[in-house]
């Protein structure tokens, strides 16, 4: 035997040596970075096929060929044998990880950013002033400080009269008053501007009047359409659409005749209570919300008073219009099962939470 | 307004409907029963006869009385002072009666020794009246007979009137209106003639009305030989069912007139008038009064007085004078009929802080034309009230400015115009002549248009609209039908409305709960606040709590704060919006606002205190950075462009270390920063609280989003970390890379903040993260490590910054 044939033989050996020796190594590794170290080992740039192959230029150059096969043959198997056991160790790692304890999710949901809390009644403004802009009403805002004369005087409220009773009303030093109702607003959109228009004003309004069941300053929003040929079955019909999409289809709508001094006719306006409607027929139950009346007073309504068309400089004999108004407390208070009206102003952070 | 459905009853004969109908009726016509209750006496009590009586044994002041019930006879402790002799009817409440007016159940008792078992009972026991003397005596009723069927048994309404209707301040008045809406007759009560009798004449009392204008009409009436004395049970029953306290008969006149047409009369006692002379004048400067309440009242030139030969005896429409006043002893009586000015008689009452029967009807409008029916009445009701009276016949009237019935015309077109309904004329008429009014003019039939002359007692009938409110209310309003307008768009005017909405929406994203704060507040909070000084100053406010407009949304926001912090609440993240106020007091604001009302100025404001949200772990407290994040991103969210947050320690109410001015486009927009240490001690806060306070409306104007073309090549990033000493903000450093990496840098961001351990002291490491990019090419890493290179060595030598070893 020459030393060539020895080397090839020699070659040979290591090679079906680390053939048979390398699975149990890789089953030896446990962990996926023991395998790769013993892999590297093995096939690395300095690991031990490279060292075996080392010697192959001792080998007779015809055998070379021969050797590089076979060494090919046990890299492939090797990296084979490597695949195999790394899928082996990460379906393992999977099995363990699987069925290891469940997380705990009792423990509080980490929210990114808990999210605040609009008050109730920006709520309700923001619901009603999106109905009525999809009815084709557009807001007009106005002073929450205003003159007499657009607050009762264009309004037909005549000084001295028991109307303004009804509306205590707080001055300033400067002979002007918080407006005691958003019907300012009327005002100040018909003197300047010339009808068509259909406006809705939600505003802060103000009296003079601190109780249970009063707050100094609170909340309203009025609605007016004013065109040629306006008719009280028009304000019926917005109001039968304006509860529709408050309280739901069908939502029934009574009128009761009453006063305010800037509408003729003028009259309350009673909702079918939401909450004792029964589904199956329609008809309400009655419920402590609607003091088992099965109807809700929400809101006053009217046709427009010429003598306020005229005191803006629009013709009565050519336009009409109607005026709708109600108390987004009110509405709150209804919607949300709010049982008084001051917790709606001490902002106790229990009770804004819970919108 | 107490009304009694008996007594309606007795106006309209025809009248079917029950009490809870009858109220339906009128609500549904605009005239609100709020409320009814019932009337009488408790079912179970008896008429029984006072049989014997005999003082207690041991106590004094109590009397056993030994009372027939018709089926037997027991004893009965009482204590009344007028138990009837024998033969005397008293009301027993046996066993087990409850009484509701006391809110009692009878029960067995034992008084003294003596067992009683029952309660001898008083009006006022019985729930007949508000006080009683003693208990009820009898003048009719039958041993063992319920005492419903004796005394009245009514429906009380309570109504709620609206002040356009007057009318329905009297009995008549609801009459009418409900035999309207029933489609009934009603009647007034039948008044005894006095025709043929001894006259007014005889008292020969003259009248002078010197203020025509605010007394258009003086009638009045009298009656001689009036005894006075207690009114009949039916009468005084009928008044204390109507909350009227009975007094005497001649007073229980008027007032019964009062309640039955609305009208409030006065009644004098004729031998104190002096000099038979009536004067209606405006007061002068020497007049004085003492009304019947007691009070000395001090006159205006614009009160309206009746006067007498000295001087005045009633401030008109209001309230009568102690002097004339209706005595045991009067004899004569002299009743007056007037017709007062509204007004006039508003501002009086309001003058003298009054506010009675009278005053309130006054102001409402009564009827002006119906004195000869209300006198009449009265003098009527005296000779029944007062029996051996000597009514005298007719009455005298005086007039000042004339009043007249106003004529309306009617369009039947301008009916259907307004309503969107057609009525026919002919309804609409008669419903109108059914209340009142008098056609005088129309075509009748297919009539197109007609004229109405408005009744006395309808002062709201003033033009066209109020008749088709009428015809409206009577048929129904109810039964208008529902039909949708062509809505033609409108734009939003002012658009203060839709930036609140963005402001609540970026602010409720960002964790913030809303609180709605008062627009009034108190000078004391805004001085500490260092708030402008108020300028808005409230001339009745209701308390000094509320006395000035806010000139700064952190008032009620602290305000809202403490509230949570008494419920126990630590931490607290609040934002408000409104307005603040401020008058105009430059020339050109005031030339711009011709009216001259205050500056109102939309703003949003912000309040953090306590801890930060944290998960699982131990919160820290919320700090100025925090502030900052909610400032910058209410900028962002509203109006999709950065902010610019630039140190301005100018804010007196902020911590200047902390305090900075917050710009959008070079506009200044609002500030942020912890509040002042004083400004915490001043309010008491004890706790670091951070604030934002934001303009809105620039806000709303900022320009929108422009979106730009996306990058082509890649980036090339790198991180660079900076020992810089604190005296340099960071955001120095920042702009001084950012600068200096020229334009290949595309963003710096300082991702880590870093002390101790081996930075020196006042010292941090700033690990800033550089994007570099290109727009024409890739850049090679040889290319963007030369900047790098250049960016650390411009750094160090403009801010002394070194590259973390
Ligand atoms: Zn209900």
């Amino acid at each position: 035997m020459s030393e060539a044939d020895d080397k090839k033989a020699e070659i040979d050996r290591a090679l079906s040596a680390l053939c048979e020796s390398f699975p149990a190594r890789f089953l030896g590794a446990e962990t996926e970075q023991a395998l790769r170290d013993e892999n590297a080992k093995i096939l690395g740039k300095k690991g031990e096929l490279s060292a075996i192959l080392k010697e192959l230029g001792r080998v007779a150059p015809e055998a070379r060929k021969a050797i590089g096969e076979a060494a090919n043959a046990v890299k492939a198997k090797v990296e084979a044998g490597f695949e195999a056991r790394l899928r082996e160790l990460a379906m393992r790692k999977r099995d363990a990880e699987l069925n290891a304890r469940p997380f705990d999710l009792t423990l509080p949901a980490r929210v990114p950013l808990p999210r605040g809390h609009r008050h109730p009644i920006s709520i309700v403004r923001e619901e009603l002033v999106q109905i009525f802009r999809s009815m084709g009403f557009a807001v007009f805002d106005g002073p929450d400080i205003d003159t007499e004369e657009n607050n009762f005087g264009k309004l037909g409220y005549p000084p001295d009269h028991p109307a303004t009773d009804m509306q205590d009303t707080f001055y300033t030093d400067k002979g002007h008053l918080l407006r005691s109702h958003t019907s300012n607003i009327q005002i100040r959109a018909m003197s300047t501007m010339k009808p068509p228009f259909a406006f809705i004003a939600p505003g802060t309004v103000f009296r003079r009047d601190d109780d249970m069941t009063h707050s100094p300053m609170f909340h309203q929003l009025e609605a007016f359409l004013v065109d040629e040929h306006v008719t009280l079955a028009h304000l019926r019909g917005v109001l039968s659409e304006f509860a529709a999409r408050l309280f739901g289809d069908g939502t029934p709508v009574r009128l009761r005749p009453s006063y305010f001094p800037f509408v003729e006719p003028g009259a309350e306006v009673d909702l079918g209570c939401p909450f004792c409607k029964d589904e199956k027929t329609g008809k309400r139950l009655g419920c402590g919300v609607c003091k088992h009346t099965g109807f809700i007073e929400i809101m006053g309504c009217g046709m427009i008073h010429p003598t306020v068309f005229e005191a803006c400089g629009i013709d009565p004999e050519k336009y009409s219009g109607f005026a709708l108004g109600l108390g987004l407390e009110r509405t709150a208070m209804v919607r949300y099962g709010i049982p008084n009206l001051r917790m709606m102003f001490e902002n106790d952070p229990r009770f804004l939470s819970q919108f | 307004m107490l009304a009694s459905y008996n007594w309606l009853k007795e106006l309209c004969p025809g009248l079917t409907l029950s009490a809870s109908e009858v109220a339906d009726k009128l609500t549904g016509a605009g005239i609100e029963v709020e409320g009814q209750k019932p009337y009488g006496a408790p079912d179970e009590c008896i008429v029984v006869k006072v049989v014997a009586m005999r003082p207690h044994p041991t106590k004094s002041g109590l009397r056993l009385v030994t009372v027939d019930t018709g089926a037997a006879q027991q004893e009965i402790v009482c204590g009344a002072p007028n138990v009837p002799e024998p033969g005397g009817l008293v009301v027993l409440a046996p066993l087990g009666t409850h009484l509701p007016a006391k809110n009692m159940t009878i029960g067995k008792r034992d008084i003294g020794g003596i067992p009683s078992e029952g309660m001898l009972c008083s009006d006022s026991e019985l729930g007949l009246s508000e006080e009683s003397d003693g208990i009820i005596i009898l003048d009719q009723g039958k041993r063992g007979q319920r005492v419903t069927e004796v005394v009245p048994n009514d429906v009380i309404f309570e109504i709620g009137l609206t002040p356009n209707r007057p009318d329905g301040l009297g009995h008549i008045g609801l009459a009418r209106e409900l035999a309207a809406l029933v489609g009934i007759h009603w009647k007034p009560p039948f008044v005894v003639e006095t025709e043929g009798r001894d006259t007014i004449e005889l008292l020969g009392v003259k009248v002078t009305i010197e203020d025509g204008v605010r007394c258009p009409i003086y009638a009045a009436a009298g009656a001689i030989n009036v005894k006075i004395g207690p009114s009949p049970a039916w009468a005084r029953y009928r008044l204390e069912s109507l909350g009227v306290r009975a007094i005497s008969n001649v007073v229980d006149v008027t007032n019964l007139v009062m309640l039955e047409t609305g009208h409030p009369m006065h009644a004098f006692d004729y031998d104190h008038v002096q000099d038979a002379h009536i004067i209606v004048r405006r007061a002068r400067e020497t007049d004085a009064m003492k009304t019947l309440d007691g009070v000395t009242r001090e006159l205006s030139e614009d009160d309206l007085l009746i006067c007498d030969g000295r001087g005045p005896v009633a401030l008109a429409g209001v309230m009568g004078g102690a002097d004339s006043e209706i005595g045991d002893d009067t004899t004569r009586v002299l009743f007056e009929c007037a017709y007062f000015d509204a007004r006039g008689v508003r501002r009086t009452a309001r003058r003298h802080g009054l506010h009675t029967e009278s005053s309130h009807r006054f102001e409402r409008g009564v009827d002006w034309d119906d004195h000869a029916y209300v006198l009449a009445r009265a003098v009527d009701l005296t000779s029944r009230l007062s029996p051996g009276t000597k009514p005298l016949a007719g009455h005298i009237v005086v007039h000042g400015e004339p009043l007249s019935r106003k004529v309306i015309r009617l369009r039947h077109a301008k009916i259907r115009g307004l309503l969107g309904v057609d009525v026919p004329m002919a309804e609409a008429l008669a419903t109108l002549t059914r209340l009142g009014c008098v056609v005088t003019s129309s075509s009748a039939g297919n009539a197109t248009e007609a004229d109405v002359e408005a009744p006395s007692h309808r002062p709201d009938l003033l033009r066209e609209v109020d008749l088709i409110e009428e015809v409206i209310r009577v048929r129904g309003i109810d039964t208008v039908p529902a039909e949708l307008p062509a809505v033609r768009p409108t734009r939003d005017v002012g658009g203060r409305e839709a930036a609140f909405s963005r402001v609540r929406e970026a602010a409720v994203s960002l964790g913030l709960s809303e609180a709605v704060t008062f627009a009034f507040t108190t000078k004391e909070s805004l001085t500490k606040l260092h708030a402008p000084a108020p300028s808005v100053t409230l001339k009745n406010p209701l308390s000094e709590l509320q006395a000035v407009m806010r000139t700064s949304m952190l008032a009620g926001l602290i305000d809202a704060f403490g509230n949570a912090r008494r419920h126990g609440e630590r931490s607290a993240r609040l934002f408000t919006v409104g307005n603040t106020y401020e008058a105009r007091n430059n020339s050109s604001e005031l030339r711009e606002a011709a009216d001259n009302l205050p500056v109102e100025t939309a703003r949003f404001a912000a309040l953090l205190a306590g801890d930060a949200p944290a998960y699982l772990k131990k919160p820290r407290p919320v700090d100025v950075w925090d502030a900052l994040g909610i400032a910058e991103e209410m900028v962002l969210r509203v109006t999709g462009t950065r902010a610019d947050l630039r140190r301005d320690t100018s804010f007196a109410h902020l911590h200047p270390r902390g305090s900075a001015a917050i710009y959008v486009h070079d506009t200044l927009v609002g500030r942020v920063g912890p509040l002042h240490p004083d400004v915490l001690e001043a309010f008491d806060l004890g706790t670091d609280v951070m604030v934002v306070e934001l303009d809105v409306m620039p806000l709303a104007r900022a320009q929108a989003v422009r979106c730009v073309p996306l990058p082509r090549f890649p980036r090339n990033t790198r991180d660079i970390a900076l020992v810089v000493s604190d005296d340099v903000p960071a955001g120095l450093v920042l702009s001084g890379v950012k600068k200096a990496a020229g334009d290949l840098c595309e963003e710096v961001s300082l991702f880590d903040r870093f002390t101790g351990d081996s930075i020196p002291k006042d010292h941090a490491s700033l690990a800033f993260r550089v994007v570099y990019r290109s727009k024409d090419k890739t850049l090679t890493d040889a290319e963007v490590d030369a900047v790098h290179t250049r960016v650390i060595s411009e750094v160090n030598a403009a801010y002394g910054a070194k590259l973390r070893a």
